[in-house]
């Protein structure tokens, strides 16, 4: 990488808070904080976290100055468009290329017979961080329709893609496992994941009321409206890559595998993120092609897939199924819940949907039975789609909860608190903190829930019926340890450093204002610098744990950095302040001053001019003290010192109560959403514009997961058809209703060091059964597949 | 993409004379045809670009005919005043169709254009098998995921969908289409777009080098009590899983029916009009029963592939329905 | 047949004289030759709405447009829309203030729809609204502020018309 690439790095991703765009995007790491401060005079400042303040990055993002990763400008870089399978089994026997090499500009063809060499990467649950196994061009082997098969290299996209359309494949053909419906299909199960206690089978057999019932999703799609591309950079030994990633440092152990070089030698960056939803957590294998080829070539290669290419390049949400009985007392106390899933994997490897997260916390039952199953299909390996797991668990167990409801003729949230759940009622821990009782009031409240008329079918408005629906659902508390910087720069302007990065999360946002905080400084003062393998360590920004990951970690790193200025004031012979102690000294308002005088004192800038220094670095982290080099390296490049929702012998969570009222036509059977509401319990809430957006967004997410997404595999040869935003249907603005949601949170400092949950997954959990007991009640039918399209209301 | 020649027509003459030759195609708003060559469908040598010909985008609203320019955008015809008052299932079928953008790119004869979504046609880096691009090759969509596909006026060898909005709205109301080629001729819009029958790869009785000039839609009653229903999925920015462009005319005493005019969108592989459900319903009383039972017939000698059974059930409801609006029922 | 071809854009004001493959489209020729990435590739096929920029003051989709059919017309894109001291369009500031993006991939193509559909009076209502800003497709789920950004823009626009 040469200097002006990294200085214009630099440049596009320092943030400032409230400033022009143009402004922040060209002064970078000179602006000076000094100006800020001057404008600031001295004033007690209401804690920034918590604040509503607007997204830090916005002004670059509204005005077209954020650089997304395949937008870096490098000079001489050439076009790799990868070619994918059409068919879904077998071998490739040839790749005609000739026609494609003839073409002007094409650079070269890469294929199984001409291949670029990639090592298998390790997966994230063997300890490394790659999301498949799947390695393009090493073998012949066909395992799915749409797998990468070769990659076309050309001077320009135009050339490369019409290339591309030239191969001529020669297959040879191999039986197909097209879907979980396949009969020639097996399922596995997987007993690490089952769960059981007391009797759930005899339990059931015995209960007065039961409801037994199957539900279904169908695959599903993250589509992020940045598609999935990327630029490899291989210069003297070392590769660069701007990638657009949820986890730079996952992503650096996946390329260094890949290329089996050190990981020292793999450069990550991903400044913004343009959506990702669990889809860019890993790099894909369309970034091995683009790594190699820039290695074999000399030359920076950028590789972006095409849109439908994004359906089938990484996977999505597996189709799942679940069979769900559940027992009652003709009170409507739960006595058993027999729980068994099943979830498409690819054919060679293991993605395993945890339908079971959500139905074996949500209510106190003295007898539950879970098995996960898995079934290997020739299909590109699942990945995460926000909320795996929790997303389709909430989905079969708060619809057949509505179900049990109406078999006793009760509310659902009358019969949801009579099975209120003390402690967790799979691990016996207790609770850290759930709100979920006021999230129900609060909830219920907005929405009208008890004005309602309960009876099916009983409300219209002209030929509308319309129809109420509520849900609710949890998501575990995932935290990683991580470490983060602060460096004060002699101009004034003081930084926070991490490796993590912003999806449109605000993490850009909350970072300043969680340093602004302990530096009483404002948050438009401080700079922050994201998505990068130089930076400090980080884990990856999924699992809705980085929020409260980096906070923690910037807090400590903050609160270093305070103690170090003030030693610094304190100690240094040349600071204006050397005759002080330490203890009498205080950072306020960016300036150090002795605590028994009320103004005055030394700015940042001044005392390091001051000492003679031009930047002062503080690290700080959450790391438990003595850490190892190792473990800090496996926090940012493996799962492996992830700590899930029971650590510390307690259980933490995030909850909702979903409510929804639907307008379903009587005669076309379309369904239109009229209202949304949610509250949530997210705990402590760093900025509650910011979070705000992040549940709505996650509830629309499930709207288009009720009402609209479905892949459609052809059977004949496991082809996605409909691999497409025309075919594939996700939300569009007029779909979209007022949306209301409702934090009903407390801090919660078992769960993390700042007292956050989760915000991101949380949001699209329990919409699904919100909308469907809602599109019963409008229409006395229950549909138990998803998504809920208009001939099967017919 | 296949490399072109890229032609910028000065006039309607030129532009006629350069597209005669072959493997030459028109571009104009270039919403079917550049996406149609980015997939590979569309493989032409030479692009005659012809949004610069002057004159050809007016609207007029005249005593008794309703005159569009071909290159008239569809933005510009749904907000036009004239045509709203005059037509508003036009303005409607325009409105509803694609996203704003789209139609402000989009023109009127590039919208009569518009080629099937057919999933299998678009893709032929996968399926060779496509009678309307390889002629005689077999179709993939009767076998295969066909949910949007056609349930009338479909054939053994294709049952690729029409999925525009406007040009039902043209077809319920007799419109004439407006070409220019070696000579001037007027096409009855019904006559424009072709049964798939053995030859789904012929679309339209157009020769080559014709292009269309503009569009005329004569004025009547039942123009102006008219209406567009579009059901989908989404809210929006969707092809129609059915639709109807309806409109009627009554007699003195508001309650006979004297006129009346229905196509369907979305389920038929062209256009299609129901000429025996509107005798049916010439004379009787306007109310819900009568239009449904009537609409009932709208779907004689439909079709089912499997996934589209659905549509068969949809299209008298939506035929009722639309026909309850203009008539003012509830 | 087709060798790259000289070709006069004007972007924002600004003149650029591109050498591209005929084939190449507005959008291509914006981010991959003028070094205007802000107008994003979100399908390349018509279908969400991130490539919006205007030609002669419309809104349009540049993935479908070639580069060659806009010679002779004015071309602005998101960055064409502050003023020379760096003043944002009052969209661009409600966008802000409405928190109404999350990731920033649709919003240069949002915010380029969102004027056009302000200055084609299709920002009347809330439903009109939805409807003529349903060609931009937001997986970030933005919406509801998108709609409450682009109400209060329009509001502030026609204020200041008046005044």
């Amino acid at each position: 990488m040469t200097q002006n690439n990294a200085f214009e790095l630099n440049r596009r991703t320092v943030m400032k808070l409230g400033v022009g765009a143009a402004a922040a995007a060209t002064a970078g790491v000179n602006l000076s904080s000094e100006k800020a401060l001057a404008n600031n005079p001295a004033k007690s400042q209401s804690p920034a976290l918590g604040a509503r303040l607007s997204r830090a990055e916005g002004p670059l993002k509204v005005s077209g100055q954020a650089r997304y990763a395949i937008e870096q400008k490098l000079e001489n870089m050439a076009y790799g468009v990868t070619v994918q399978s059409t068919r879904p089994a077998g071998r490739i026997v040839s790749i005609d290329t000739s026609a494609a090499k003839a073409l002007p500009g094409v650079v070269d063809v890469y294929t199984p017979q001409n291949a670029l060499k990639l090592n298998k990467p390790t997966v994230y649950s063997k300890g490394g961080g790659a999301t498949e196994e799947f390695t393009p061009l090493q073998d012949d082997v066909i395992r799915f329709n749409g797998m990468h098969i070769a990659l076309v290299v050309a001077e320009t996209f135009e050339q490369a893609m019409e290339a591309a359309s030239l191969l001529k494949v020669e297959y040879e053909a191999g039986d197909a496992i097209v879907d979980f419906n396949d009969p020639k299909a097996k399922s596995q199960p997987i007993d690490a994941m089952a769960a059981a206690w007391g009797d759930a089978a005899t339990a059931l057999a015995n209960a007065e009321v039961k409801v037994d019932v199957t539900y279904t999703t169908s695959r599903e799609y993250n589509v992020p409206m940045e598609p999935h591309a990327c630029i490899a950079s291989w210069d003297n030994g070392k590769m660069t890559v701007w990638e657009p990633s949820q986890w730079v440092g996952g992503a650096r152990r996946v390329v260094s595998d890949w290329l089996g070089i050190d990981i020292e030698d793999v450069r990550v960056i991903s400044p913004y993120v343009g959506g990702g939803f669990g889809s860019k957590i890993g790099a894909h294998p369309h970034v091995g092609l683009a790594c190699a080829a820039s290695r074999k070539l000399g030359r920076p290669v950028k590789v972006s897939l095409t849109r439908p290419q994004t359906f089938t390049g990484l996977g999505g949400r597996p189709a799942t199924r679940q069979n769900l009985s559940i027992g009652a007392t003709k009170e409507g106390k739960i006595v058993s819940i027999v729980h068994e899933s099943w979830n498409e994997t690819a054919i060679d490897e293991l993605h395993v949907e945890a339908c079971n997260n959500v139905t074996k916390i949500m209510y106190a039952t003295p007898n539950l039975s879970s098995r996960l199953n898995v079934v290997p299909v020739h299909t590109v390996q699942p990945g995460w789609k926000r909320a795996p797991g929790e997303n389709p668990s909430a989905y079969a167990l708060e619809c057949a909860i509505d179900e049990l409801a109406y078999a006793l003729e009760m509310d659902p949230i009358t019969l949801r608190l009579a099975n209120w759940a003390d402690i967790d009622p799979s691990s016996k821990l207790p609770w850290t903190t759930r709100q979920l009782r006021e999230a129900y009031a609060a909830g219920a409240d907005a929405i009208g829930w008890w004005k309602r008329n309960p009876k099916p079918r009983s409300m219209r408005e002209g030929r509308e019926l319309i129809g109420f629906g509520m849900a609710s659902g949890a998501y575990p508390m995932l935290r990683t340890a991580s470490e983060a910087k602060i460096v004060f720069h002699v101009s004034g302007q003081i930084e926070v450093l991490s490796g993590g990065t912003d999806i449109g999360t605000g993490t850009y946002t909350i970072l300043a204002q969680t340093a602004a905080d302990v530096l009483g400084v404002p948050a438009e003062t401080v700079a922050v610098r994201l998505g990068d393998t130089i930076l400090p360590r980080s884990a990856l920004a999924g699992g809705s744990q980085q929020a409260n990951n980096l906070t923690g970690a910037v807090d400590r790193a903050a609160k270093n950095a305070r103690a170090a200025l003030l030693s610094l004031a304190a100690t240094d012979p040349k600071s204006p302040l050397a005759a002080s102690k330490v203890t009498e000294l205080t950072l306020e308002n960016g300036r150090v001053r002795p605590t028994r005088r009320p103004s005055g004192g030394i700015s940042i800038a001044d005392l390091l001019k001051a000492v003679g220094r031009n930047t002062l670095e503080v690290e700080g982290n959450t790391f438990a003290p003595g850490a190892s080099e190792e473990m800090k390296n496996g926090a940012d490049r493996s799962f492996a010192q992830m700590k899930a929702s029971l650590e510390g012998g307690v259980s933490a969570h995030s909850w909702c109560a979903q409510f929804v009222e639907v307008r379903v036509d009587e005669d076309f059977g379309t369904i239109r959403v009229k209202r949304m509401v949610a509250a949530f319990d997210s705990g402590r809430i760093f900025n509650p514009k910011l979070a705000e957006s992040q549940w709505i967004g996650g509830m629309i997410m499930g709207l288009g997961q009720t009402l609209l997404e479905e892949g459609h595999v052809d059977q004949r040869d496991g082809r996605t058809v409909n691999a497409n935003f025309a075919d594939y249907a996700v939300p569009v603005n007029a779909d979209v209703p007022g949306v209301q949601v409702i934090s009903v949170g407390i801090p919660d400092f078992q769960a993390s060091a700042l007292g956050g949950k989760g915000v991101g997954e949380i949001g699209v959990v329990g919409v699904a059964p919100a909308i469907g007991n809602a599109v019963f009640h409008a229409t006395g039918k229950r549909v138990r597949s998803l998504p809920i399209t208009l001939e099967k209301l017919a | 993409m296949r490399p072109f020649d890229y032609l910028r027509a000065q006039d309607t003459a030129a532009a006629i004379a350069e597209a005669g030759k072959p493997e030459t195609k028109f571009l104009a708003g270039g919403i079917t045809l550049l996406d149609l060559m980015k997939l590979n469908v569309e493989r032409p040598a030479r692009v005659v670009d012809i949004t610069r010909l002057s004159g050809l985008d007016t609207i007029e609203v005249s005593a008794d005919v309703i005159r569009i320019g071909a290159l008239a955008k569809m933005s510009k015809v749904a907000d036009h005043a004239g045509v709203r008052e005059a037509a508003p299932v036009l303005s409607e079928s325009l409105w509803r169709a694609a996203s704003a953008q789209l139609r402000n790119m989009a023109s009127i004869g590039g919208n009569l254009m518009q080629r099937t979504r057919c999933t299998y046609f678009r893709d032929p880096g996968a399926y060779s098998n496509c009678n309307k691009r390889n002629p005689g090759s077999g179709c993939a969509a009767i076998e295969g995921i066909n949910r949007n596909h056609a349930v009338l006026g479909t054939s053994d060898a294709c049952i690729a969908i029409y999925p525009g909005d406007f040009a039902v709205s043209l077809v319920a109301f007799d419109a004439d289409v407006l070409v220019r080629g070696t000579v001037a001729r007027r096409i009855p819009i019904d006559e424009f777009y072709l049964l798939p029958g053995q030859t789904p790869h012929l679309e339209h009785p157009l020769s080559p080098g014709e292009m269309i000039v503009g569009i005329e839609i004569p004025r009547s009653a039942a123009l102006k009590r008219s209406h567009y229903l579009k059901v989908r999925d989404r809210a929006s920015y969707e092809f129609a899983a059915a639709s109807a462009a309806v409109g009627i005319e009554m007699e003195a005493d508001g309650r006979t029916i004297r006129d009346v005019r229905i196509a369907v969108g979305g389920v038929a592989t062209k256009p299609w009009r129901l000429r025996a459900v509107e005798a049916s319903l010439k004379g009787k009383t306007l109310d819900e029963s009568t239009l449904r039972a009537a609409a009932a017939a709208a779907v004689e000698g439909a079709k089912s592939s499997g996934h589209n059974a659905f549509k068969i059930a949809l299209v008298p409801k939506v035929v009722a329905r639309a026909l309850m609006t203009v008539g003012d029922i509830s | 047949m087709s060798a790259a071809r000289q070709l006069s854009l004007e972007v924002n004001g600004k003149r650029h004289n591109l050498q591209l493959d005929i084939r190449t489209t507005l959008l291509d020729a914006l981010r991959e030759h003028a070094d205007l990435p802000g107008t994003k590739k979100g399908c390349d096929q018509g279908q969400c709405g991130a490539c919006t920029v205007h030609v002669d003051g419309e809104r349009v989709l540049s993935c479908l447009t070639l580069a060659a059919q806009v010679e002779g017309r004015q071309v602005t894109t998101i960055e064409g829309l502050q003023t020379a001291d760096g003043v944002m369009h009052a969209v661009q500031t409600a966008f802000i203030e409405h928190d109404a993006f999350q990731c920033g991939y649709c919003t240069p193509g949002q915010i380029m729809s969102a004027i056009a559909c302000i200055r084609e009076g299709h920002a009347g209502t809330d439903d009109d609204i939805r409807e003529y800003m349903s060609g931009n497709i937001c997986r970030c789920g933005a919406y509801p502020h998108i709609v409450a950004a682009v109400r209060d823009a329009a509001s502030r626009l026609k204020t200041e018309r008046a005044l």
